[in-house]
């Protein structure tokens, strides 16, 4: 019963209508400084530093796709390097994505999976070019040196392994001038706020309501076309649902504990 | 594209062996255990295989097989990181000292980079970041204030080993009340937030598999 219970109330939330969250009263840093970030057509060298876990990307997917979409949208070029064996699995599906989406190849950039975690985040500070790497973009990347530094900013799409702490430590204590800005999911929230209220993350979205934020102002700019090009599934659900799904949820742990509280009783009498 | 009518077969067939996936996993919200072993069996397999070809494909054959068969004279460092291979793989069958050797270089690079890191560009910054800056007021300079003031509480609550005055001890527990609270609300939007992935594979059945909503 509980079971179902969840389960009917996901379908409303999955179902019911969408709400559009303001950034009104945001961070600048949070929702709209990303958006802002990403809107400046001067920073055409986007690195997409893609290492969502494959368990919570569900969560910031919608956010992702919106920034993909606002870069795209906005010229830029996008390279895609992950250090996490998760994230490119699941980057290898967004490149593709993007491709079957009318991206040209010259935009896109795969530089693929670097192993070594913390170092070697540190060794693409240096290089994260291949030489192998072929096509106009590589080219320009490699002629501005071939490392993290030839990029004009970097979106940082983050998980549990590898995210926005390690490019803060690693990366931002070597370039400091290099805008970082990232997306990670709820449960690195705690972990990530206080780069951002220090500066050394000039933009970061946390989490499923900033998320949401970020996608309702790309979603306001995009054209009707593109916006119904878009799956449902790509939307954030509505914030009403959800207080209702959680109040239920509180409910089934209240008589989860009263029906043990009640079981214990009857033991001891 | 729904996966009863795609015009795509390659890419039905994928809808359609995530949906089944999904559903597997979701047989434990009734009671059947073994569909759920099954969905976790799977998983860790496709996993343990993908690690396997990623680590071979995009990691021993371009950045170590390749450089030492095109020149090996000039691949010192790869001579070196196939024998550390070499060394952890015959662990088992050699002296404890040769398998350490290459555990210990890794784990000591590793911590080097995350301990200069966490000191360079978390601890001190951040550090720097609670206190309130010269020249504030206002809401700032109280805010700044009730920073510090928490984050010195919590700091207090890690004070062990040692004897404790009345005065520390009540701080410190002060400070643990202030990461259970801290925890609590976190826990609470993490709740909220795992329901956003419940939806989002509901969604995912609902419009991508039966194509019932658009």
């Amino acid at each position: 019963m509980p079971a179902a219970l969840i389960v009917a109330l996901g379908a409303a939330v999955a179902l019911a209508p969408r709400d559009a969250p303001s950034m009104a009263t945001a961070d600048p840093t949070g929702p709209a400084g990303l958006y802002a970030a990403l809107s400046d057509e001067a920073r055409s060298r986007v690195l997409v530093a893609f290492d969502p876990d494959l368990g919570t990307y569900a969560e910031i997917r919608p956010a992702v796709r919106a920034a993909l979409a606002q870069l795209v949208r906005g010229g830029g070029n996008l390279s895609f390097v992950s250090f996490t064996a998760e994230g490119r699995a699941v980057a290898l599906a967004e490149l593709d994505r993007l491709r079957r989406g009318g991206v040209e190849g010259g935009r896109l950039l795969d530089l693929g999976f670097h192993a070594g975690a913390e170092a070697g985040l540190v060794a693409g500070v240096d290089r994260i070019v291949a030489d192998e790497a072929a096509g106009a973009l590589a080219e320009a990347l490699r002629a501005a040196g071939g490392g993290i530094g030839a990029f004009d900013l970097v979106l940082v799409v983050g998980g549990s392994e590898l995210g926005p702490r390690s490019w803060v430590e690693q990366v931002g204590t070597r370039l400091p001038d290099l805008p970082l800005t990232a997306i990670v999911p709820t449960i690195l929230q705690p972990q990530t706020i206080p780069y951002r209220v220090s500066g050394q993350l000039d933009a970061l979205v946390a989490g499923v309501r900033e998320g949401a934020a970020y996608v309702a102002s790309v979603r306001d700019d995009a054209t009707t076309a593109a916006r119904e090009a878009e799956r449902v599934t790509d939307l954030p659900p509505s914030s009403l649902p959800l207080l209702a799904a959680m109040l239920a949820t509180i409910l089934l742990l209240a008589e989860a504990v009263a029906t043990r509280w009640r079981g214990s009783r009857e033991g001891t009498t | 594209m729904s996966g009863l009518i795609g015009p795509e077969v390659g890419g039905a067939l994928t809808v359609w062996v995530a949906a089944a996936a999904t559903l597997l996993a979701w047989s434990i919200l009734v009671g059947a255990q073994r569909p759920f072993v099954w969905s976790q069996r799977l998983l860790a397999g496709l996993l343990t295989g993908y690690l396997a070809l990623l680590a071979i494909r995009e990691v021993l054959i371009p950045r170590l097989v390749a450089p030492l068969l095109a020149d090996p004279a000039a691949a010192p460092f790869e001579w070196l990181a196939l024998l550390l291979a070499a060394m952890l793989l015959g662990a088992r069958w050699l002296p404890r000292w040769v398998g350490a050797t290459p555990v210990a270089v890794l784990v000591g690079s590793i911590a080097a980079f995350a301990l200069g890191g966490a000191v360079v560009g978390t601890v001190l910054p951040q550090i720097a970041g609670i206190l309130p800056a010269p020249g504030v007021s206002g809401p700032s300079l109280l805010a700044g204030v009730a920073t510090a003031l928490v984050t010195a509480l919590v700091l207090l609550a890690f004070v062990h080993g040692r004897p404790q005055g009345r005065v520390l001890l009540r701080l410190g527990a002060a400070g643990r009340w202030l990461i259970l609270g801290g925890v609590g609300a976190w826990l609470g939007y993490l709740v909220l937030s795992r329901l956003v992935l419940l939806t989002d594979r509901l969604a995912f059945l609902v419009t991508d598999w039966l194509g019932v909503v658009r």
